[in-house]
């Protein structure tokens, strides 16, 4: 029952003023749209409730009860019936236009009517395209800006179609929106845009001038400008440097610092994408030669460290090269591998792993230091550290 | 003093609550495995020729036996153990407490392992506050009190303490003094802290003292910063670190930059790690020759600096172009060499230089629609990795998007007989149901095969699930009319 009830409810059709059967009592329209003659005392487009009562009296017919709605409808056409009536309505005519020109289908019988398509205004008008292909400079001929269109709420905005230029994927960019928006300061985006919806994106720097001549609506956030431009594509964390370092107002045009330092800094949970998908599984590729610095964001210890002994690379300070089997006695030819990789060593290795060898105290007694080994340098900065190896007596 | 704050309290109750305040969280869980090694052993006399004629366990396992020993060791499978991390971030930003300019921050992680096995890293401790700061900010001047991290060319420096900025704006000049009781690198916890234990017989027994200063001047053409950091032992006045860099980038025309930077350590003695590049950016086309120096870095309470790690110098460059409108390409490569280490290591060989590289496209056939193929290649010490992946997303509106993904990658190591063939394919799916609240989620299947010649070789396949969320609470009038960019980080318009 309910389901044939609701199929019921989507097959009825709205309730309405039914024309054709009318036709015969109604010479014009403007019988009754009194509104639409042009030099009419009244702008009301809507029956007086009086005229319908003088049949439906309840003799000669049925009673009804109908009132012309109290608020204008909500719209942001700007078309005056009026004057188009009077043929100016900013045609290619200038004949007054008939109310048949635009609520009948051609050849259709007088009272057939139906509330105008777009089309039927491009026509008239000019524009040999479908109603959004239009070109953007055509919007203003039929439609207020979004700022005069006061009768619009939030949600009427939000259900506004986007036209097809918007869908070129360079429209996002300078050369795409912004270029129709300078070439037309931004009256025609003004149809559907006022400026907070540009201060979406446009956060970073000093705004367009398009922009500021935009009035200012909070409606306009009701459309949303998350559409990222396709220049964006895969690894564009890793290939952004280049853009940034070369067009740093480009990117400013829609980031602030805090967009950067998402990743730039060690906050790494606000980051989850700076790195490529897979990129755990590739890692030791990037992190044994550094391709960048990857102790600017995760320690050694806390991260890498406590991840590998998790996977059973721990260390053990009674070294053996079992772990590192492709190359035999690799203990005992560690030295310049580890010198090139050390930030890879501290991962799984801590310093009690060195130093039965490398201590100048015991062990074996190996000397670690290297090219660029400055001791006094070292001595004098943080003598501390030179005892761990070789205690109160250091050279 | 304590009539005096009593007094203030009830006198400006006003003052002290806060007109507006954001508060985000970005919660993730996960659904992990992990099946590592397992160092085991067994005596020289069990065990027996393996068929390359070196020996092994009698279950096929190669073991390693030094000379003299009874024992040999190796490294067996270990078992198969289950993590189930969630991860909680929380972003709180508060203002409007009667002066204009001031603010709180703060950042907070809270990580716990929801498995038995409690096998995720980085969960202890579960609650880590990442940031914690008041600031006051007005045109010439950025007061900050609490915890903070700078991002700066010397890495990123966290402490407790105070920074001051001081602009000028008409001769755009800005220098900024710090200090503070530093963090470890890396991590939002200090050098004490217990979490850092693998420190074991060096750690510090004090926190640091930080301190830093830094100058910028920013005409036109480009800008030039220096820096200079400290890091001070307090318990033995030594240094854990004292550095100096400096940066600059010039750009003499439209889409044109040349940017370097250098870093020297003063304890050490040495040049750290420095950058000198180019780059061209059009709307067609950007491109980027960089030659590059890196050498790492460590704390002098570590003994690392003292084994005098190796830099290496590397040429690299990368390129992105729009030859149509539809379509994006982009290429990188680099090449590097180390520095003579001058070891002496007859009987091991190594790399001492590499190279990488890898391919990519990004086709948008329909709106709506992207295709994003790649393929990288490197080489060098260590380790290195070969491998293609390519995804298809569809967003069908800006607030939502549905990925399927896969990859396929080669890795084989230096040191270790470890080539594995990784295989994966996952789906992602994101949807933004308003304004304060975003669902993803996640699969990914990993198919390993591990390529070595016993019975090591064991494999690793599993799917691992993600889900999260993202949800804002905020309270504050202009909500509605934020940039997105400016909602997405509590902070950002003060940062501006």
């Amino acid at each position: 029952m309910i389901v044939a009830l609701m199929v019921l409810s989507l097959v009825q059709t709205p309730a309405g003023f039914d024309h054709p059967k009318h036709a015969k009592l109604f010479p014009s329209c403007t019988s009754c749209h009194a509104g639409a003659e042009p030099g009419a005392a009244t702008i009301s487009l809507w029956p007086d409730p009086s005229s319908c009562a003088s049949c439906h009296d309840g003799t000669i017919q049925k009673q009804v009860s109908w009132t012309p709605p109290a608020a204008p409808r909500r719209s942001n056409l700007r078309f005056d019936h009026q004057a188009h009536a009077r043929g100016k309505g900013g045609a290619t005519t200038t004949k007054p236009v008939s109310c048949a020109s635009c609520h009948t289908e051609a050849g259709a019988p007088r009272m057939a009517v139906h509330p105008p398509v777009a089309g039927r205004c491009l026509d008239c008008h000019g524009i040999r395209t479908v109603h959004l292909a239009a070109p953007d400079s055509a919007c203003v001929t039929c439609h207020l800006s979004l700022a005069r269109a006061v009768t619009l709420t939030r949600s009427d905005v939000a259900g506004f179609p986007a036209p097809a230029s918007h869908d070129d994927p360079r429209w996002p960019t300078r050369e795409g929106h912004g270029a129709v928006a300078r070439s037309t300061l931004g009256t025609n985006c003004a149809t559907c845009h006022a400026r907070e919806f540009c201060y979406q994106c446009h956060a970073g720097g000093s705004p367009p001038g398009a922009i500021t001549v935009l009035a200012s609506d909070p409606r306009s956030t009701a459309l949303v400008a998350h559409r990222v431009p396709t220049s964006h594509g895969a690894n564009f964390a890793d290939r952004h440097g280049a853009v940034a370092a070369a067009s740093t107002m480009r990117c400013a045009s829609c980031h602030v610092r805090n967009d950067c330092l998402e990743c730039h800094r060690m906050t790494a949970a606000n980051a989850p994408g700076y790195h490529p998908t897979g990129f755990l599984a590739r890692h030791p590729a990037a992190a044994y030669a550094r391709e960048t610095s990857c102790s600017d964001c995760h320690s050694e210890r806390s991260f890498c460290a406590a991840c590998h002994e998790q996977s059973g690379l721990v260390a053990t300070r009674n070294l053996r090269t079992s772990y590192h089997d492709a190359r035999q006695s690799f203990s005992a030819g560690h030295g310049g591998a580890a010198r090139q990789s050390l930030e890879s060593c501290v991962s799984c290795h801590t310093e009690s792993d060195c130093l039965p060898c490398h201590s100048a105290q015991g062990g074996r007694r190996f000397n670690p230091h290297g090219p660029g080994f400055d001791a006094e340098r070292m001595r004098r900065k943080n003598f501390e550290m030179c005892t761990v190896c070789h205690g109160a007596a250091v050279p | 003093m304590r009539w005096l704050c009593a007094c203030v309290l009830l006198a400006a109750p006003g003052t002290i609550a806060a007109q507006g305040y954001r508060l985000r969280l970005d919660s993730r869980f996960q659904s992990v495995a992990f099946r590592g090694l397992q160092l085991d052993s067994i005596l020289a006399s069990a065990t027996v020729p393996g068929p390359n004629g070196g020996p092994e366990t009698p279950d096929g396992y190669a073991v390693n036996c030094e000379a003299g020993d009874a024992y040999c060791t190796y490294f067996r499978a270990g078992r198969r153990r289950v993590g189930a991390p969630l991860v909680t971030t929380a972003d709180a930003t508060a203002w409007g407490f009667g002066l204009r300019g001031l603010s709180a921050h703060a950042t907070a992680r809270l990580g716990v392992d929801l498995s038995s096995d409690k096998v995720w890293p980085g969960v202890e401790p579960a609650a880590q506050l990442v940031a914690g700061y008041l600031e006051f900010a007005a045109e010439r001047v950025t007061a900050r009190a609490g915890r903070q991290i700078l991002a700066s060319r010397l890495g990123t420096t966290g402490f407790d303490g105070g920074a001051v900025t001081w602009r000028l704006p008409r001769q755009k000049v800005d220098l900024s003094g710090y200090a503070g009781w530093g963090l470890a690198r890396g991590v939002a916890l200090p050098v004490t802290s217990p979490a850092l234990n693998p420190l074991d017989d060096f750690q510090p027994v004090k926190r640091q003292i930080v301190a830093g200063l830094e100058g910028g001047w920013s005409p036109t053409l480009g800008d030039v910063r220096v820096f200079y950091q400290r890091e001070v032992d307090p318990r033995s006045d030594y240094f854990v670190s004292e550095r100096i860099a400096f940066s600059g980038a010039v750009r003499p025309r439209v889409g044109w930059s040349v940017a370097g930077g250098a870093e020297y350590d003063m304890a050490a003695g040495w040049w750290g790690s420095a950058d000198l590049s180019v780059a061209y950016a059009t709307r067609v086309v950007a491109a980027t020759v960089e030659a590059r120096r890196y050498r790492p870095h460590f704390d002098l309470w570590t003994i690392w600096g003292a084994f005098s790690p190796v830099p290496y110098r590397s040429l690299r460059g990368n390129v992105s172009a729009r030859p149509w409108r539809r379509v994006a390409l982009h290429a990188r490569g680099e090449v590097y060499r180390f520095d003579p280490a001058e070891a002496s290591t007859p009987l091991v060989s190594y790399e001492t230089d590499g190279w990488r590289a890898e391919l990519g496209a990004t086709v948008e056939p329909a709106h709506g629609w992207t295709i994003d193929a790649g393929y990288h290649r490197e080489f060098g010490p260590g380790s290195a990795s070969v491998g293609t992946g390519a995804s298809v997303t569809y967003a069908p509106t800006p607030k939502a998007h549905l990925t399927l993904y896969g990859s396929s990658l080669d890795r084989p190591l230096e040191f270790r007989f470890s080539e594995s063939v990784l295989k994966t394919f996952g789906l992602d799916g994101m949807a933004e149901i308003n304004d304060r609240l975003k669902l993803s989620l996640g699969a990914i299947h990993y198919s390993e095969d591990r390529q070595r010649p016993d019975a090591a070789a064991f494999d690793w396949d599993q799917w691992r699930i993600t889900a999260g969320f993202v949800v804002l609470f905020a309270r504050g009038g202009e909500l509605e009319n934020l940039p997105p960019a400016i909602r997405r980080m509590p902070g950002g318009r003060n940062a501006r």
